[in-house]
């Protein structure tokens, strides 16, 4: 190796000693060229006896298979009165089985450096297996006797609980966390999914038993409302057999029909202030409940977001960050959910230039829908989206996250085919029509965490909307008006 | 302990009796001007990642000037000579790219992956960069990325539960004048005093082809890569030799016990000692003897405090090694109602237990097995490879590290897991409690 480099070594020295640099003119920048062809991930597809759908993509490059199940139901099946079910669930589950204890499964995959993971987002629930190609069969093994047999024990059941009620009361240190929680239930209130703390509440998880974990599997973790995405050093032929084997047990089920109510629009605008007694920044989060995953304005939205905030040289980050020194960072974003999610703009703010940066953030956002963009920012924005889609299939890793986005979403499945094409064909017309008709300054929560002895009276002297006091969960304090200050 | 910052937040894993070392072939050669190339061709994705890793970091510092290697991290993107001020990010996300760079203790590194069409872009912005940053230099530019340092200070440090917490430990640990003492984000007050010459001086003096190593890996034709990289790199001049910072022999003379009181619900300990540099033997051993106290549900420290008994919301340990020196810590957080002092005399005894009665062979296989995995998974984009093989380049003088990384761990018995713990975990150590504001009660009250 050391002598093959030496004799190359020589040979570019010898190739290029007349360019110089010294000579190079470096007001000649070099030309963006088009970006690359992309080779999407072939995906296979087979269906176990028990209905379970099987998408493969084979990935040689390194000796590991990603596993990633995507189960059709997610935090926004819980109850409104109990938050916190599903992401319980994915956390019980994995405590033990018939034959198998939680400390037993945790050894046994450790011993194989097998990472296994159970999560719950709003949209939907994953149980997640990486490891070595060589320790697949013992991996699979154990992933589904950890789906096919949980115990839910009461024993695990009561420590998981006690650790999730101490983990929300940690909560209460983070500013960040305490911003995304008040402003959630602000913005969708407790009476719908989004309003609330998947993790659950204290009361939630006070009165939540592991027999209500037990029913929520029982009536969602079915083959027939689950998919199977396989990616890594594995082939179709490999891993069927055992797949159906293994989860030969698994049955399908009823799932019962469900429906997300809309949330509740955003009247006028207002600002709710919290309490952070001493915080050197400001957490700000303003917005409204505005798209979901399937409206059909999802392009040019995306095209539309990119420039006001969805990048480092965005409107708003340029805005906040580079030429007024507010802030570390600043963005704004579209959640795109199963339901409407919001779209959000957001940044931890020196704590002096609190309203400063509102109205920053307000102007940009006004801004946008009143003049939208010009022909050369629209080329800059898709042309960015178009170079970054080839960065998107890189690993296996990603690879699993564009087919759960399929499949949890229910988008076509040639949308990454013709993800391009849809992005090349938003017009401007189409991106400030969108800039128009979803963003409203006048409709949305303007959400502060910080200190209010320093921050409130600028912020009620730039006269956004009311101002109305909230604790830690966003919900407004009784008896102190503004004037009684 | 390792602290790592990076320019702006972006949303960035072997069986004991065989390896499956995954093979990265690669060429290295230096330009006459002292920039250490590195190529690795991976035709898998249309993809490419530049990185240029300067061999500079927050302990070429001087005390009074801390954090400045991270404040001159963000004037690397404002703008060169031939690149206006914004362009650079612009230039970069026209095209798609994922920008970024970082500093800590011992290096600062700047990255850009693009797709691989677009290779030319990425080296000609880091050219003009390394070649030509100052005259494109103003006071303004520095006055407004300082603002933009210390709101990053602010959301990492101060505005964070337990967020103090490293830099009390370090300087406890340390002597004033050695620079790991110091936090690499830097004292506020340092900040503010930073001036445009000294802005000057270090890019003279540390931004230099020969203190910095370019990685390309990705899809690329080595020969036309080799061509634009003498291109633009070609004519940058040599800068002048500089001392770098030695390892120094630190101890502890005896163990300090710290009390600080921070915006938290829930108390937390950490142990910190003083261990091994990074890519040595003892600090592979040391960090399989952290997975055993601390990575995952069967390991020591957390099936006894978190799983069995229950008196902690979570418990940590593993080994951090740095170029010139590292730290062992461990950290436990108490459940509500739990004393600190009553989770050290835990901790002591589970780690007392350890080096007494040593680990267990399937203990530091499983160790070895999840440690295998992570250097397998830690191959998976071209960004990673990139950045390791800057790395070993620069701070071991040999980029095929990447390919021995087991080595280190190789043979590593229970035995020598015990004998390396006892080394170092016998002596002094600092031990920090963070407590909720006005309950210094639930403090370590004794320590040995």
């Amino acid at each position: 190796m050391k002598t093959l480099c030496g004799i190359l070594m020589l040979g570019i020295l010898l190739a290029t000693a007349a360019a110089s640099a010294g000579d190079i003119d470096r007001t000649k920048r070099p030309v963006a060229k088009p970006a690359p062809t992309v080779h999407l991930p072939d995906i296979q597809k087979a269906t176990l006896k028990n209905g379970l759908q099987v998408w493969l993509v084979e990935h040689h490059e390194l000796p590991t298979v990603a596993l990633n199940l995507v189960i059709q139901a997610g935090s926004d099946h819980d109850p409104v009165s109990e938050p916190g079910i599903a992401s319980m669930t994915a956390d019980v589950i994995d405590e033990g089985t018939t034959t198998r204890s939680s400390l037993q499964i945790a050894e046994e995959l450790e011993r194989i450096g097998a990472s296994m993971g159970i999560n719950s987002s709003f949209d939907g629930s994953s149980m997640t297996l990486n490891l070595m190609t060589k320790h697949l069969a013992k991996g699979l093994e154990i992933f589904a006797d950890v789906l096919t047999n949980p115990t839910f024990a009461q024993k695990e059941f009561d420590r998981l609980k006690k650790q999730r009620m101490t983990a929300l009361m940690q909560q209460k240190d983070q500013p960040t966390t305490i911003a995304n929680n008040a402003y959630a239930y602000i913005l969708y209130g407790g009476d719908h999914p989004y309003g609330n703390n998947p993790s659950g509440t204290q009361a939630s998880l006070d009165k939540m038993t592991r027999d209500e974990l037990v029913t929520f599997y029982k009536t969602y973790y079915h083959p027939n409302n689950a998919t199977l995405v396989v990616v890594g050093d594995v082939t179709m032929s490999e891993i069927l057999g055992t797949l159906e084997s293994a989860l030969s047990t698994w049955q399908p089920g009823t799932i019962p029909p469900f429906t997300l109510q809309a949330p509740k629009p955003v009247e006028k605008t207002q600002v709710f202030l919290v309490d952070k007694p001493g915080a050197p920044q400001s957490e700000v989060r303003v917005g409204y409940p505005a798209l979901a995953r399937n409206t059909p304005d999802y392009f040019p939205v995306v095209v539309m977001n990119r420039l006001l905030g969805g990048q480092f040289s965005s409107r708003i980050n340029l805005n906040l960050r580079e030429k007024h020194g507010y802030t570390y960072g600043a963005n704004s974003g579209f959640r795109f959910n199963k339901g409407a999610g919001p779209f959000t703009a957001q940044g931890g703010i020196v704590t002096e230039k609190t309203d400063s940066a509102m109205r920053e953030m307000k102007n940009e956002i006004d801004l946008m829908r009143e003049k939208g963009m010009d022909e050369t920012e629209l080329k800059f924005v898709k042309n960015g989206l178009i170079g970054n889609f080839a960065l998107t299939f890189e690993t296996p890793g990603q690879i699993a996250g564009a087919l759960q986005n399929i499949i949890l979403y229910g988008l076509p499945e040639d949308y990454y085919k013709n993800y391009l094409k849809n992005i090349d064909a938003v017009s401007l017309s189409e991106v400030n029509g969108v800039a128009k008709k979803y963003l409203n300054s006048s409709k949305m929560a303007m959400v502060v965490v910080g200190d209010l002895s320093k921050i409130q009276a600028g912020i009620e002297q730039m006269h956004f909307g009311d101002v109305i006091l909230c604790d830690t969960d966003g919900k407004p304090l009784p008896f102190i008006k503004n004037s009684d200050k | 302990m390792k602290r790592i910052l990076c320019l702006f937040s972006a949303v960035m894993l072997m069986s004991a009796m065989s390896w499956s070392q995954v093979k990265i072939n690669f060429e290295t050669y230096k330009l006459k001007n002292g920039l250490t190339v590195i190529l690795h061709e991976d035709h898998s994705a249309p993809v490419a990642a530049v990185n240029v890793m300067y061999h500079v970091g927050s302990k070429n510092e001087l005390p009074k000037r801390t954090g400045f290697a991270h404040l001159f991290e963000h004037m690397m993107f404002q703008g060169s000579a031939h690149v206006a001020y914004g362009d650079h990010f612009k230039l970069l996300q026209e095209i798609g790219a994922n920008i970024n760079g970082t500093t800590n203790e011992d290096r600062t590194t700047y990255y850009e992956v693009v797709p691989s069409n677009n290779l030319e872009l990425g080296l000609y912005l880091e050219s003009d960069r390394m070649g030509f940053l100052l005259p494109a230099m103003t006071q303004d530019k520095l006055d407004n990325q300082r603002d933009v340092v210390k709101n990053e200070r602010r959301q990492r440090v101060d505005n964070v539960p337990y967020g103090t917490a490293d830099e009390r430990i370090a300087k406890a640990l340390y002597p004033p004048t050695h620079p790991y003492s110091w936090p690499v984000i830097g004292y506020m007050e340092d900040l503010t005093a930073a001036s445009l010459e000294d802005v000057k001086g270090f890019f003279q003096t540390y931004y230099a082809p020969n203190n910095a190593c370019l990685a390309i890996a990705g899809d690329f034709q080595p020969a036309e890569a080799k061509e634009l990289v003498e291109k633009y790199f070609g004519g940058i001049p040599s800068g002048l030799a500089f001392d770098r910072p030695k390892p120094q022999e630190v101890t502890l003379p005896e163990t300090k016990v710290l009390v600080a009181e921070d915006k938290v619900q829930l108390p937390r300990l950490y142990k910190t000692w003083h261990s091994p540099s990074s890519n040595t033997r003892e600090d592979a051993v040391l960090s399989v003897f952290g997975d055993i106290l601390g990575s995952g549900k069967n390991s020591r420290l957390y099936k006894t405090l978190v799983y069995d008994r229950q008196i902690a919301q979570s418990a940590n340990a593993g080994q951090g090694g740095s170029e010139i020196g590292g730290t062992f810590q461990i950290t436990v957080t108490a459940k509500p109602g739990k004393t600190l002092t009553e989770l050290q005399t835990v901790v002591d005894s589970l780690v007392n237990d350890a080096l007494t009665n040593g680990v267990t062979e399937t203990e530091v296989e499983k160790s070895l097995v999840n440690t295998e995995t992570g250097i397998v998974n830690s191959l998976q984009t071209v960004l990673g490879k990139a950045i390791s093989l800057a790395s070993f380049y620069d701070f071991t003088g040999d980029a095929d590290g990447i390919n021995k990384q087991m080595d280190l761990y190789k043979g590593i018995t229970p035995q020598e897991v015990q004998t390396v713990a006892k080394k170092y975990l016998q002596k002094p150590c600092v031990v920090l409690s963070m407590v909720p504001q006005g309950k210094t009660e639930l403090a370590v009250q004794n320590s040995h």
